[in-house]
């Protein structure tokens, strides 16, 4: 992936880049607003990864600005203010996704993907496919070799989030995001009940389980062993 | 102003008195003098005549003789008075003028005249008596007119302030509602309820100015130090990539969950402060549903608890959805962490202008004496170390619920810590149900 990173924090955007080269990305960098902005309107690039708060022109008026030229580049907003109402105000301008300081990298790494592929698939499907694993968003309907599986309505969009993500690594904070519209962090492993619950509907008694816990990081559904 | 008018009343009563007193003083000292310089004869036909000249009108007169005969007069009330009085007598007698015959009210002073005389000199002070019968009730109605003006007057006076005072009251708790940027208007007046509008106007600008500064330097401390975290983080992360020893990347592990310990604190710390701030936007808010999806987001963490969930529909706050979510949140975490197996009571009911809601365990409880210290930040209870918690949970709680203008409570559940946090419902939602 080519990766804009406009950073003015110069020892953060280091350890970031590097971390995101290793994990064979290339990165360009960009240290405050004026010329992030002009490196993102060459098309260059597949995602920018945008400070909030920059020197010369502030992140939001580069996202506006951006977008008033017409680029859909994924931007991913990375901010120190809190993510309350300034996550709203950040995808109001225009971003795809809002991530607060400190951040793991796995954490970022996972959003970056799924922004970079929502671009590839975009447009709503009616039939999501994983496998045998198959939901009708308009029928409200999952089966599973053909077979019929009854979820609750809040299980049903936690599939349709996972499936819409199949092959990408979700974490917990993505799901409780996407899926509930929360933005704080539950202290019970309730995410992990939920989704032990969800596995339980979809991959009990199948010989090739779909649903995946990973490590340090979060789960993903896949058809991949 | 009744006193002045009693004042007036009374001087003018005394004056006409005076005055007719003084006539007939005056016209006895003269006729005293006559009978001296006359014989008794002369004296008693000058009376007589003076007694039926049609002239003179309200005058009467009495001579009596020694042996009480009546010698001369128009009217006929002696010898008893005569007699037995000297000086001033009033009495009424029926008058004859012209063709009227009426009973007339009459004041006399009745002298000796020596040799055994005596002579009453009368007025008829009917008129005199009419005309303070005619300026008391003048002065009755002025007074009763005074009295109504008054009373209208200070009904208007007190229902214009009370107007005004409460135009400013409503105003005001709008503004403290909503967006402190409001002003209340004046009215253009510049009386004193317009001063005291314009001073309002210049607090609320101060505080404004105070509660920005504040989120300045929450928005800036935000910002300084989750860069600072930032960079320790991607720091240790390097560090941990490239660590070949176990105890180097053990130590690293360390760093790492130490840093996200220290972010999560940070973040519940700056929460409260948002609340606390009064800054953050309130929207219209469905309740009922708020707390259907947190509970049932908690509801499979719940499962060794038997769950009793009872909401009422409906209910709109004008609140701030995700600060919300997490006070019901950190109750629900609270409920399930502090009360393992024991039963959890949910319940939001709505009274004429609050929302209730109320999460109760049949968990340990929290003592009396230190539910205060719950709500306060780093208020860990004594027997919770063993438990993992920030020990801001309560307090951003009780800072939600102050940004709400809502009412914390703790009691007891028996067994157990129930907590009931009573939000002011929209007040359309009132008119609404009026409907």
């Amino acid at each position: 992936m080519k990766i804009l990173l406009v950073e003015d924090d110069r020892r953060a955007g280091e350890y970031l880049a590097k971390g995101l080269t290793e994990l064979g990305h290339s990165v360009e960098q960009a240290f405050d607003g004026e010329s992030g902005l002009a490196a993102a309107a060459t098309g260059a690039h597949d995602i920018l990864i945008l400070d909030r708060m920059l020197p010369q022109l502030d992140g939001l008026e580069v996202v506006r600005r951006l977008r008033t030229t017409g680029s859909t580049l994924p931007i991913l907003i990375l901010s120190a203010l809190d993510e309350v109402d300034e996550r709203i105000q950040g995808l109001r301008a225009g971003g795809d996704d809002y991530l607060v300081k400190p951040y793991h990298l796995a954490e970022l790494v996972a959003r970056l993907d799924a922004l970079a592929r929502r671009r590839a698939d975009l447009g709503p499907v009616a039939k999501l496919t994983v496998f045998d694993l198959e939901l009708d968003t308009r029928a409200r309907k999952v089966t599973r070799a053909g077979r019929k599986i009854d979820l609750t309505t809040r299980e049903f969009q936690l599939l349709e989030f996972l499936m819409r993500h199949t092959g990408q690594v979700v974490t917990r904070s993505m799901i409780l995001e996407g899926v509930w519209d929360y933005h704080f962090d539950p202290k019970t492993n309730v995410i992990d009940v939920h989704i032990s619950r969800l596995r339980q509907a979809i991959d009990k008694g199948h010989e090739r389980q779909l649903l995946h816990t990973v490590r340090g990081a979060g789960y993903t559904l896949t058809e991949d062993p | 102003m009744v006193a002045i008018l009693s004042g007036v009343y009374l001087a003018t009563a005394r004056l006409l008195a005076s005055e007719s007193d003084q006539l007939i003083t005056l016209e006895a000292q003269s006729l005293k003098a006559d009978f001296h310089d006359h014989d008794p004869d002369t004296f008693i036909s000058a009376i007589a005549d003076r007694a039926e000249d049609p002239w003179v009108r309200g005058a009467v007169y009495e001579l009596r003789g020694p042996r009480g005969d009546f010698l001369a007069g128009n009217v006929v009330i002696l010898p008893d008075l005569v007699v037995q009085h000297d000086g001033w007598v009033e009495f009424q007698v029926a008058l004859t003028h012209g063709d009227e015959t009426a009973a007339r009210q009459i004041r006399a002073q009745i002298f000796d005249l020596g040799d055994g005389f005596k002579l009453l000199v009368g007025h008829d002070i009917q008129d005199r008596q009419a005309f303070r019968a005619v300026m008391l009730q003048s002065i009755g109605w002025a007074v009763g007119a005074a009295l109504l003006f008054g009373l209208f007057a200070g009904w208007w006076l007190g229902r214009r302030i009370a107007r005004a005072a409460r135009g400013i009251s409503n105003n005001a708790a709008h503004i403290t509602e909503g967006t402190l940027s409001e002003r209340l208007p004046l009215t253009g007046s510049g009386d004193e309820i317009d001063g005291l509008v314009s001073r309002f106007n210049e607090l609320l600008t101060r505080i404004e100015s105070l509660t920005s500064t504040m989120r300045t330097v929450l928005d800036s401390t935000a910002h300084d130090l989750r860069g600072h975290l930032n960079r320790i983080r991607g720091a240790a992360q390097a560090a941990q990539h490239i660590a070949s020893e176990p105890a180097m990347r053990a130590a690293c592990d360390t760093v790492l969950l130490e840093i996200d310990r220290l972010g999560t604190t940070l973040q519940g710390l700056l929460r409260i402060a948002l609340a606390q701030s009064g800054t953050a936007p309130l929207e219209e808010v469905d309740l009922s549903r708020l707390v259907a999806e947190i509970v049932e987001f908690y509801q499979p963490a719940a499962e060794s608890h038997a769950l009793t969930i009872s909401i009422q529909p409906h209910l709109t706050v004008r609140g701030h959805r995700q600060l919300l979510t997490q006070a019901l949140a950190n109750l629900l975490d609270n409920a399930i962490k502090y009360a393992p197996t024991a039963p959890i009571t949910v319940q939001l009911i709505g009274t004429d202008s609050k929302a209730i809601v109320t999460v109760a365990d049949g968990g340990p409880g929290i003592p009396v004496e230190q539910r205060q210290l719950a709500t306060q930040r780093f208020g860990r209870l004594p027997g919770s170390s063993g438990l993992p918690g920030s020990g801001l949970g309560l307090s951003l709680v009780a800072a939600v619920a102050r940004l709400h203008h809502a009412d914390l409570d703790m009691s007891d559940a028996m067994p157990g810590l129930k907590i009931t946090l009573s939000i002011p419902l929209i007040a359309t939602q009132a008119i609404n149900a009026k409907r």
